[in-house]
């Protein structure tokens, strides 16, 4: 079958989330610097979006009539808003770490390990 | 048959992914950041595709030329040499692989391909084929209160939800107020201690 | 001012000024002055006050009742010619009617202030006053006068500190302690209190509160030297020895009380005019010609169970109220209750041998002489030993007949045995105590055969003449610091003043007088006395032989008496560093004794309008003029009036026997001690049993040890070691079963208990432990987890809700 013929659907959108979310993931997993750290959470942050605006389109859709619509597109401008907060708080904290061990490699910070 | 939007949804699609594993995989964090501000931008795309220009738009404003911007500060800030002492060991990547791997086909699997309705074929045999209007006006009634989409509404069970997003929006404003002020209370620390320090 | 109402005022000060002399000396004792010789200053301007307070009760007393009456037989036999035609008079006077108007007394009673009222029992701080209490006063506060000012000298050591030679410390160094100057003088301040009280008392409750105060003043002043153990010892025999006879007391109280249900000597006006009355007027009614009579109350007593019925038979509490009336009167022909008032007198009785240290009781007398000279002479001589024989007197008009023949019986004993023992003793002080305990004998036995005034006048004479003897010996041990009369000898020319004084003393103890004319205070009392007693064993001829004991006691009286002076005194020094250590006393010392040998001579002296016998006649108790005509139990037994032993034919026989008696007794003094025809030496060892016999005292504290201490000792012990046998293992029995409950205890704890709770706390110590590592603090690694968890939830809930919803 021939993917290009095939109108897109919520479940291309649906994957692409899926592939955004879970690099988000391996990216937090796997940086030891804190601002990779923050880019990881920032890729969670859009597959998460990507899955509100999909589901508010009614054109991807079989059962158009269950669409999300506008209230899917203000939950997305609210998670860009609180992306941008948490940007800057965790920033500042990233800041703050850096100040405080004098390198921003999140394994160093471990003093309240059991 | 090319569909143009398909085609279109792939042309973003496909470079978004591509980029965010280059996040992943890139061990410069200033790659990452370039390669992040590529990969949210063709996300941007994405919303247009789906119709959702104004949330397009913020995308682009907010993430790319604010959000971003701020992580490159970040990063030029912190950023003192040391990335090569950072790397980490192939266990770890191992773990986080495998648990990355359950994950995507955990979601792929239960989530994205589990419902017809969802799938390209139901699409292409129920899909609307009406224009797509533009969202900006009625998003800023709904952030005032007022939906302007639903006011026709003949069932009761969506008429219900016609309520506007005045509080939620008048929250998030005082959230931001609260987040800046917090972020530059952080930021100062280090100047404080500096002149504790010299003291 | 009315006499009713100046007597109780001027008592009254006289009696409380040495209480607040007391209080003041408690409160700042030591702060009086250095080491507080301000208080002798205090307390004796306290007694003194209370002397001229007395002597002026004494004045007014005088000047309303001047002494006229009754003594008319007594002048006679001394041959005063110009009252020759009175002594026909007095034979009118012996018939009971013409008595009448004498019967009773001059007095006045009334209670200062009520105690407490529990129903009938009234407890009141009374008075009773008559001339024996005047006299009394005075011669307490006289002699308590002389004793204080004595006692600035004799106790000037208790200025400083005091280094006791007869005390040691438990290292064995002689003991050094601060001076008591202020509490020898409170101590005396509380007596004279005590003594006073003691004599003014209205009623027997009273007296009884003072008995016992005086008796712990003596207790304090004989343990005065506390750290010596004799001293010690000997207030402890005294206060015990005194609680036996106490307990008689108390027995007498009880009976009276319950019999008459009054304490007051004499009748009592309360508020509303109603009288109440007292012991004597009920014992001795008007209405029976104020003979001895048993009470009702005592009828009733006697007859209860009989007074009982009556009452449950009558109808009526007024009928029943007739009908008793009419059996008592039944009753009281058959004697019924007179055991009674036998029983109440041989209690008060009993008391007054305590105090007064008659035979069996008279042990603790010598031992006494452990405190101070001056509290010696104050209180065990001249005062409190002598309040026994006063209450004797002032409770004459309850005693049976056969109570008196009690009295003289012990009296006749005390004195021939103290005095057989005073022969021997060495001890300077002992002589002198045994000679007191033997001179309250003869007052004892004088009160006990009839000789009411005799026997108080004696009191009086003694307590001057054994007061000027007691400090002289005080003196004499001031200077030498020894009591042993074997040490000493040849003094007078150290010391005249003292030595000449006690001469007069003993002259005067002795009975030294022209037989027939003047003598010294004691030739009066004692004449009197034997007269009284002869006159006893012609009433009673089967007790004519106490007379001649009496008159054997006399001599031997002026025997030890010249034995001690001449020992003392006479002769050559027999230790020379004691004669050269000697010296006179201070003028603080000897004119106290110028001023008593003064009244020691002349006390007894018949003088007109001023003599004691005269006095004493003005107080005799209401119904005893007659004697004691006849007894109930003992039907030979005649107490004869005292007046008829002043008749000359009684009076000229004895008074010649009783001086001749004195005279053996000193020549045969002078004989062993002064020339020296006899060697004692030789004597003693010829009649070494007696000798053996007399220096152990009779063998009395031997006998009392024997009798008394050891069984008690035995007792304690057996006692004691049925508490080690049995209570005491019972004891430690049971502690040692707890110990091993508690040990068992203990091993259940710490193997079971404790061992739960220990794994316990090692368990979730040890998981906690494993769940550490979990927590890595390392960020990359939580992440990790989430995603993990997440992927496992999804699956579980998966493959939950596949097995649920599948069919």
């Amino acid at each position: 079958m021939f993917i290009l013929g095939q109108p897109v659907s919520l479940s291309h959108y649906l994957v692409v989330g899926a592939i955004l979310f879970v690099c988000g993931i391996v990216c937090m997993a796997t940086k030891r610097n804190a601002i990779g750290v923050l880019m990881g959470v920032e890729l969670v942050l859009n597959g998460a979006a990507v899955n509100f605006v999909a589901f508010s389109c009614p054109f991807l859709r079989a059962d158009s009539h269950l669409a999300l619509g506008l209230d899917g597109h203000l939950i997305t401008l609210f998670i860009i808003v609180l992306a941008a907060a948490e940007a800057a708080v965790a920033l500042a904290i990233a800041l703050c770490y850096y100040n405080t061990h004098a390198t921003i490699d999140v394994d160093e910070g471990d003093e309240l390990k059991g | 048959m090319i569909n143009w939007h398909t085609l279109f949804f792939f042309l973003f699609a496909i470079p978004t992914c591509l980029f965010a594993v280059a996040v992943v995989v890139s061990a410069n964090v200033v790659r990452m950041a370039v390669c992040l501000i590529a990969s949210l931008a063709c996300v941007a795309g994405l919303y247009f595709l789906a119709a959702a220009d104004f949330v397009g738009a913020m995308q682009l404003m907010i993430y790319v030329g604010g959000t971003l911007v701020l992580l490159v500060f970040g990063v030029m800030l912190t950023g003192q040499g040391g990335y090569a002492s950072m790397k980490i060991t192939s266990t770890n990547w191992l773990m986080a692989g495998l648990s990355g791997g359950a994950l995507l086909i955990l979601l792929l699997g239960c989530a994205a391909l589990s419902v017809d309705a969802w799938s390209p074929k139901t699409v292409a045999q129920s899909a609307p084929t009406a224009e797509a209007e533009p969202t900006v006006a009625p998003l800023g009634m709904g952030l005032l209160g007022i939906r302007v989409d639903r006011l026709s509404q003949p069932e009761a069970t969506l008429q219900s939800g016609m309520s506007g997003y005045f509080l939620p929006f008048e929250i998030v404003s005082v959230h931001l107020l609260v987040v800046l002020i917090g972020a530059a209370y952080l930021a100062r620390t280090r100047r404080r201690r500096e002149a504790e320090d010299s003291a | 001012m009315e006499l009713a109402t100046l007597l109780p005022l001027l008592l009254l000060l006289a009696w409380l000024l040495p209480l607040a002399s007391f209080t003041v000396i408690v409160f700042a004792g030591p702060r009086l002055g250095r080491a507080g010789h301000k208080a002798g200053y205090i307390a004796t301007g306290a007694i003194g006050t209370s002397l001229v307070l007395s002597l002026i009760a004494l004045g007014s007393w005088l000047w309303h009742h001047p002494i006229v009456s009754t003594h008319h037989d007594e002048a006679a036999v001394h041959g005063e010619a110009d009252r020759h035609g009175e002594t026909g008079n007095h034979e009118e006077h012996e018939t009971p009617e013409a008595h009448g108007e004498h019967a009773s007394p001059v007095h006045f009673t009334d209670d200062w202030y009520t105690l407490a009222e529990f129903g009938s029992l009234k407890l009141t701080i009374g008075y009773y006053i008559d001339a024996l209490t005047l006299g009394m006063f005075v011669m307490v506060s006289l002699i308590a006068t002389c004793i204080h000012v004595y006692s600035f000298g004799y106790m000037h050591e208790e200025l400083e500190d005091v280094t006791d030679p007869l005390a040691s410390t438990s290292s064995g160094k002689p003991l050094v302690r601060a001076g008591r100057f202020h509490r020898f003088y409170q101590y005396l301040s509380l007596f004279c209190f005590s003594m006073l009280g003691l004599v003014v008392a209205g009623n027997i409750a009273m007296v009884f509160v003072f008995w016992e105060l005086v008796g712990i003043c003596s207790y304090l002043l004989i343990g005065f030297y506390i750290e010596r153990k004799s001293a010690s010892n000997a207030a402890n025999k005294a206060f015990i020895v005194n609680r036996v006879g106490d307990f008689g007391m108390i027995i007498g109280l009880m009976v009276l009380f319950g019999g008459l249900g009054t304490f007051a000597f004499g009748d009592i006006e309360d508020a509303n005019g109603t009288v109440h009355p007292g012991i004597f007027s009920q014992v001795r009614p008007d209405e029976n010609g104020r003979e001895l009579t048993v009470p009702d109350g005592l009828v009733r007593m006697a007859a209860a169970s009989q007074m009982d019925s009556i009452y449950e038979s009558m109808p009526s509490a007024e009928e029943a109220e007739i009908q008793i009336a009419q059996r008592i009167t039944e009753l009281r022909k058959h004697n019924t209750g007179y055991w009674l008032l036998i029983l109440a007198g041989l209690g008060i009785f009993c008391g007054c041998v305590g105090k007064s240290a008659q035979f069996p009781l008279h042990v603790w007398l010598p031992d006494a002489m452990e405190g101070p000279t001056p509290v010696s002479a104050l209180i065990h001589a001249a005062t409190m030993v002598a309040a026994g024989v006063y209450l004797v007197g002032r409770f004459y008009p309850v005693f049976a007949p056969e109570v008196l023949l009690v009295i003289a019986y012990v009296g006749c004993a005390t004195l021939f045995m103290a005095a057989t023992i005073a022969i021997t003793a060495t001890d300077i002080k002992r002589v002198l105590a045994y000679s007191t305990v033997s001179q309250l004998g003869y007052m004892m036995f004088s009160l006990g055969v009839g000789g009411w005034a005799a026997g108080l006048f004696h009191l009086f004479t003694h307590a001057f003449f054994k007061s000027l003897l007691f400090l002289c010996s005080g003196s004499v041990i001031h200077a030498c610091h020894t009591n042993e009369m074997p040490e000493m000898g040849g003094l007078r020319k150290k010391m005249p003043w003292t030595a000449w004084t006690m001469l007069a003393g003993c002259l005067a103890i002795s009975g030294a007088g022209i037989p027939l004319l003047y003598g010294l205070s004691g030739f009066h009392s004692k004449d009197s006395i034997l007269a009284q007693a002869f006159s006893f064993g012609q009433r009673s001829p089967s007790q004519a032989w106490l007379f001649w004991v009496a008159a054997a006691g006399a001599a031997i009286t002026a025997f030890y008496m010249f034995r001690l002076w001449f020992m003392t005194f006479a002769g050559k020094p027999r230790n020379q560093r004691v004669y050269d250590h000697a010296h006179e006393s201070p003028a603080s010392m000897y004119v106290p004794l110028v001023i008593l040998a003064f009244f020691a001579v002349t006390a007894g002296w018949p003088v007109p309008g001023l003599n004691l016998p005269g006095l004493l006649e003005q107080a005799r108790p209401v119904g005893t003029a007659e004697g004691f005509p006849g007894s109930v139990e003992i039907a030979s037994l005649v107490v004869p009036a005292e007046h008829l032993s002043h008749l000359d034919a009684v009076h000229r026989p004895v008074s010649m026997i009783a001086s001749g008696a004195a005279v053996t007794g000193f020549l045969i003094a002078v004989l062993f001690y002064l020339v020296r025809v006899f060697n004692p030496e030789t004597v003693r060892r010829a009649l070494w049993p007696v000798h053996a016999f007399l220096i152990h005292k009779w063998f009395f504290d031997e006998l009392y040890d024997l009798v008394f201490v050891k069984p008690t000792l035995l007792l304690a012990q057996v006692a004691g070691a049925l508490d080690r046998l049995v209570i005491d293992r019972l004891a430690d029995g049971s502690a040692r079963f707890c110990v091993a409950v508690a040990r068992i205890d203990d091993l259940i704890d710490r193997l079971v208990v404790d061992r739960i709770v220990n794994g316990l706390g090692r368990l979730t110590y040890g998981f906690g432990q494993r769940l550490r590592p979990l927590q890595s603090g390392l960020l990359r690694q939580y992440v990790v987890m989430i995603a993990v968890s997440t992927v496992a939830l999804f699956l579980l809930i998966f493959f939950y809700r596949n097995m649920t919803l599948l069919p």
